[in-house]
Parts: C-alpha cells; sequence; structure tokens
C-alpha cells in the first residue's frame, strides 16, 4: 500500500492530490460529530436562507484582531431574506468551543467542538429555507453520500465477480443461464429500473432502512454490466498459459479463479472500480432529488441539492444552496482521477 | 527399479482425428526419458495426457496410464497428484509464470504441505538456492529475471513438493546454448539429489541423448522408435530417426549442404494410409502404404517399421 501511494506520488501528481481529497473528505465525515458547529437537525428559524458568515480579522475601524470574529447578523426583511450586519456587535471565533451536548460517533458525549463562537452564529456555507447550517449538514451528509459508493461498489463487484467469474471460468450451460439472467438486468435502462425497484417498497421506512434500500438497489443494477465484462475477461485469461501451469501445479478451481484469474483482470477492475463510485453518488443523488432516497431531516448530498434544484427562486436568491453540488463534483472527479492514475501504477509490468 | 509412470495403448483425438495413436511406454524410477520429434508430432501431447490437461476439444480414447503401478486413467482427483507427485515445466517460462506476483509468492502458493507461513518461506529460499538462485528473487516478479532465471524458479515451482516425476516441455527452446545447458545440468542433478524420474521432451536429439536413459523418437502420433539413447543416436534403426539426425549440423563440414528430410509432416486429417512417414521415406514397399506397422521388438529397443531389418544392412 505504502509503495503503491509513493509511485502514485511520484508517477501521477493529479491523481495523488486526488487520493489526498478523497482521504480528507472520508476524515471529516468520519469526524463529522466533532466537526459541524450545529446538529444537522438544528433549526435557527430566525435565520433562513441567511447566507455564508464572513469571518473577518479587521473590523470596520481597520483595527487588527488576532483572533478572528464574525459580526451580528440581522434578518432585516423577513419577506425577501434580507439580513444586516449589525458592526459593532463582535463574536470572536474559538476552537474547541463549548456548545450543546452531542454524542460522538454514537460513543462518548462531548460538549465541545472544533470551532464556533460563544454568542452568535456562525454558518459557513450560511442556511437553508429552515435556518439550518448547511456547512453541518454537508458534513453528515458525507457520511451517507461517502459510504454509499463505497458499500454500493463493494457488493455489486462481490456479485459480478462471482457470478462473471463463475460463467467466464466454466462456461457452458452455466455461462448460458447466467448471461441471460445478466442481460434481463441489463435489458432496462438503469434509472427506471431504480425507481421502479424503489416503488417496490413502502415509503414509510426508517432513515436507516431506507439507506439498506438504496445501497441494495444502487449494487442490483450496478452488476449485471460488470458481469458481463469480467465474464470476457476470465474467457480470454483462462486460455494462458500461467492458468495451465498453475493447473498442472494441482491448484484448485478455487485458487485459480480467484488467485490467477481475478487479479488479472485488476488493470480494468481498479479502473472500473474508481470510475463507478461516482455513479453510486450520483444514484444516491437522483432519488434524493425525487424524493425517493433519504427523507429529511437526514441530510444527503442529494436531497440537500433536491430543495434547492426545485426552486428557482431560492436558485437565483440562495445560491450557497447549491455548494453540495460542488462537493459531489469534487468527490466524483477525485476518484477518477484516481483511477487513472492507480491504473498505471498497479501494473507490475509499468514498475 | 520401481515403474513410475507406465502408458499402455493410450490413443488420443476426437471424432475427427486421432492424434496419438497406439504410445506405449514406461518410465522407471531415476530415469530420464526423452521424446524427440518435429513440431506437432504429439510430443506435448503426451505429457499433458499424463498430466490429464488436455486440450478441450481432445479426449483420451482408448488406453491405460499406470502411476506408480496404479491406474489412473479413470482418476478424478488429478488435483492430488498434479504439482505434488507429478511437477510439470513449460517452454516458455515468461508465459507460464502469472505476472502479477512475485516469484516467491508463486512458489510459495505450490507448496502443498505444511501451513506454516515461516516453514514455507525457509522451503522457497532453499529450493531457490539449489536452483543458483539469489534470496532477491523471492521478492522479484517474474518480468524482472532472464529467461534462464524464469526457467529455474518454474522449475523450483514444480519440483518444491518433491515429485516422483517430472515433465519437462521444451524447458530449454526459448533459452541462448549457456543458460539451456545450465538447465540441462541442473535437471540432471535432480535425478541424483530428489530421486526424480524425468520425461523430457526435445526437438534436438543430441541434447536428447546426452542426457536421457532413453529415447522416444515420435512422428505423427506414433513411437517410431524407442531405446536406449546412446545406441538410438549412435546407430538409428528407423528411416525417421535417421534423417532426423542427419539434419544436425555437427554432421557436416563447413560449408556443404545439410540434407533436410524432403516433404512435409503430414496434417492430422489427411494422414496418410499405413505408416505416416511412407510418402518421405525412401525405404518405402508396398505394405507401408496399406497398415500400420507394428511395434517390433528388438535388442534394447522398439521400432515401428516394416524394414528395420534391411535397413540395418543397408
Amino acid at each position: 500500500m505504502k509503495i503503491v501511494l509513493k509511485r502514485l506520488k511520484k508517477r501521477n501528481k493529479i491523481s495523488y492530490i486526488s487520493f489526498c481529497i478523497i482521504i480528507f473528505l472520508y476524515s471529516v465525515a468520519f469526524f463529522a460529530d466533532f466537526i459541524a458547529p450545529y446538529p444537522y437537525n438544528k433549526q435557527f428559524r430566525e435565520y433562513p436562507l441567511c447566507p455564508p458568515t464572513r469571518i473577518h480579522f479587521f473590523d470596520h475601524n481597520k483595527n487588527f484582531h488576532l483572533r478572528p470574529f464574525v459580526y451580528e447578523i440581522k434578518l432585516v426583511n423577513p419577506a425577501l431574506n434580507q439580513y444586516e450586519v449589525i458592526k459593532n456587535k463582535i463574536y470572536p471565533v474559538y476552537f474547541f468551543v463549548k456548545g450543546e451536548k452531542r454524542k460522538i460517533l454514537g460513543i462518548f458525549t462531548s460538549e465541545r467542538y472544533l470551532f464556533g463562537t460563544k454568542q452568535g452564529k456562525i454558518f459557513l456555507f450560511g442556511t437553508d429555507i429552515h435556518g439550518r447550517d448547511i456547512f453541518s449538514r454537508i458534513l453528515y451528509g458525507a457520511r451517507i453520500s461517502l459510504s454509499i459508493g463505497v458499500i454500493g461498489v463493494s457488493i455489486s463487484f462481490v456479485l459480478g465477480f462471482l457470478i462473471g467469474g463463475i460463467s467466464g471460468y466454466f462456461g457452458g450451460k452455466i455461462d448460458n443461464l447466467l448471461m441471460r439472467l445478466v442481460e434481463i438486468f441489463m435489458m432496462f435502462p438503469s434509472f427506471y429500473l431504480m425507481l421502479a425497484l424503489r416503488a417496490v417498497f413502502p415509503l414509510n421506512l426508517s432513515s436507516f432502512q431506507i439507506y439498506i434500500l438504496i445501497v441494495v438497489i444502487l449494487s442490483l443494477i450496478g452488476w449485471a454490466g460488470l458481469a458481463r465484462i469480467i465474464r470476457g475477461m476470465v474467457l480470454s485469461i483462462k486460455e494462458e498459459e500461467y492458468v495451465l501451469a498453475a493447473k498442472a501445479l494441482g491448484l484448485s478451481t478455487f485458487k485459480i479463479i480467484f488467485r490467477h484469474i481475478i487479479p488479472n483482470t485488476s488493470s480494468y477492475t481498479i479502473t472500473a472500480i474508481t470510475l463507478s463510485i461516482p455513479g453510486y453518488i450520483l444514484g444516491e443523488s437522483a432519488l434524493s432529488l425525487l424524493g425517493l432516497g433519504i427523507q429529511e431531516p437526514y441530510p444527503s448530498w442529494g436531497n440537500m441539492l433536491s430543495v434547492s434544484v426545485g426552486n428557482l427562486r431560492i436558485l437565483s436568491t440562495a445560491p450557497w444552496m447549491l455548494i453540495p453540488g460542488f462537493f459531489i463534483f469534487l468527490t466524483i472527479i477525485c476518484f477518477n482521477f484516481l483511477g487513472d492514475g492507480l491504473r498505471d501504477v498497479l501494473d507490475p509490468k509499468n514498475w | 527399479m520401481r515403474e513410475i509412470l507406465k502408458l499402455e495403448n493410450v490413443w488420443v483425438g476426437n471424432q475427427e482425428v486421432k492424434i496419438l495413436r497406439d504410445i506405449n511406454f514406461e518410465v522407471k524410477e531415476r530415469e530420464i526419458l526423452s521424446i524427440v520429434g518435429e513440431s506437432g508430432c504429439g510430443k506435448s501431447l503426451t505429457l499433458r495426457t499424463i498430466i490429464k490437461l488436455l486440450p478441450k476439444n481432445l479426449k483420451l480414447l482408448e488406453g491405460k496410464i499406470y502411476f506408480e503401478e496404479k491406474d489412473i486413467t479413470e482418476f478424478q482427483d488429478m488435483e492430488k497428484i498434479r504439482g505434488k507427485k507429478i511437477g510439470m515445466i513449460f517452454q516458455e517460462p515468461s508465459s507460464y509464470l502469472n505476472p502479477l506476483f512475485t516469484i516467491g509468492n508463486q512458489i510459495e502458493e505450490a507448496i502443498k504441505n505444511g501451513k506454516d507461513r515461516k516453514n514455507k518461506k525457509d522451503r522457497v529460499f532453499k529450493i531457490l538456492e539449489e536452483m543458483g538462485l539469489s534470496k532477491n528473487v523471492y521478492y522479484q516478479y517474474p518480468h524482472q529475471l532472464s529467461g534462464g532465471m524464469q526457467q529455474r524458479a518454474m522449475i523450483a515451482m514444480a519440483i518444491i513438493n518433491n515429485p516422483y516425476l517430472l515433465l519437462a516441455d521444451e524447458p530449454t527452446t526459448a533459452l541462448d546454448i549457456t543458460t539451456a545447458f545450465g538447465i540441462v545440468n541442473l535437471l540432471k542433478n535432480l535425478v541424483n539429489i530428489h530421486n526424480m524420474s524425468i520425461i523430457f521432451v526435445t526437438h534436438d536429439i543430441s541434447l536428447a541423448s546426452f542426457i536421457s536413459d532413453k529415447i522416444i523418437v515420435m512422428y505423427a502420433g506414433i513411437i517410431v522408435e524407442k531405446g536406449n539413447a546412446e545406441l538410438i543416436y549412435n546407430n538409428p534403426f528407423h528411416p525417421y530417426t535417421k534423417k532426423l539426425i542427419n539434419c544436425l549440423p555437427e554432421k557436416y563440414q563447413k560449408g556443404e549442404r545439410i540434407k533436410v528430410i524432403d516433404g512435409e509432416v503430414p496434417t492430422y486429417k489427411n494422414l496418410p494410409k499405413g505408416c505416416p512417414f511412407n510418402p518421405r521415406c525412401e525405404y518405402k514397399i508396398e505394405i507401408c502404404e496399406k497398415k500400420l506397422p507394428e511395434e517390433i521388438a528388438l535388442e534394447n529397443r522398439d521400432v515401428r517399421c516394416f524394414k528395420y531389418g534391411k535397413i540395418m544392412e543397408s
């Protein structure tokens, strides 16, 4: 692993940077409880659609403050959501500030958070219609959006490897049967299949059940195409001489498939894995966008975006509502670069 | 000496063509047997019949295979024999090693008994040393090694379980002459150190006579001559063996034209009737076109030719 990273750093700077960003995003999502200044469902009714709070070092008298501070903000026109900055009320920003008690990672409680103000409010990315802090919600939403890709990909890759591998290696009737099954899955346009599968299940599920459901639905759609490609690769790799040599060494069929054939598809599959994670993130977003995914008040990048995209007025007056979209974009592009880089680096012939 | 392997009346092919016809031979303990012949005469196929890794479209039609005096013709659990009791090495080591794993990793994988990882690693180091490879090779990938080193690594893989029989399918063909002789010496040593028998397939009849006790000469899927290696090399009986030996450059002066065998090797779909060598044979008589000759047992050898006696005199 270390060697791979070293090579990645040396040979492909962009994918190394992407890798760092991905790691950063995942760790931020992991520590969301601690980093987020507010809980994801905390509503500040007096601050709906508040623009991002600016952090200052110089006050209006041009005096420098070592500790950054924010001004008090006040809603002046509730109809148009216009805010005014009150310049004589200064609230410094503290690290490890005390706040409401919250559970961290569901294990221990803490009342200190990474940053915040003692009085006043700090909304780094603004607030939504209900006055919830978008920055905090993005952190919590990252948990769902980022994990759905990884879990979904692992399920559909296990399925794809298993079915594609068996189908390609044994051939004949098994191959025929499994490939017809794959075709059934590939026959439907994936988006409608996704909707249809979602429609089969009731709407009033708990958020965790919905999360599991979405993962399963997404991976059920994803495995078919993959199994097809794995089968094709296995068909050609099983004729390779080293497979014959492995047979002559008396290795079991299982070992031959999973140690000699499947790893040799890795140049393709590693790229495919990293390239298909964005598909899952987008799939979740698409479901959430239609209100079929993660339900409010639980945030995911997709359902946060859906509120803003559904309302043209919000789009024009509160563009910060689109920030979750930027994070989706960032994640996807990073995974794409990482996939490209890994393909180069992981092939021993390139070392 | 114990018989390790015995093939009895083995026929391999499918409904359309028969490739191997009536193969009979046996290998004794600590014996090196060479199979020689032109490309496509069924040498490699014979090996793959023994280890039961025939290409999909071919199967064993008839005959019996005995390994350690047990009939393994119908034996299903070949995984227990392959690698453990019969090892096999191949022609082009570069393509027979998995490019994704280190040499050490692949040799370790071949070890059948023993679960202890540390112990396995020691065994691999030991065998690498025996093969004349440095410990470094353990951590290297196949493409980082030269052809000769790759072949040594393959041999290490094949013999790590101390098999009774090693099938060597043209192990020196892809190598240059010095490396090839290095490998040949290595194989010869194996017989002494590990009590192994070897079936050595090669094109090169002079190399075969150099390393082996017995030679089998094959032509178009049949054994035309088999017997003591030196005897056959110095005094071949079958017209095909004669011509084959006559093609060796060392039999000629500089500037002389080498007499190659006229005609072509027949394809298996249009085998000539009778003896398959008859269109290219200068001693052809009438019966050669009608009947496949039986193996005729002579002193120290078997020959499959109707005219063996007369040829000897001419």
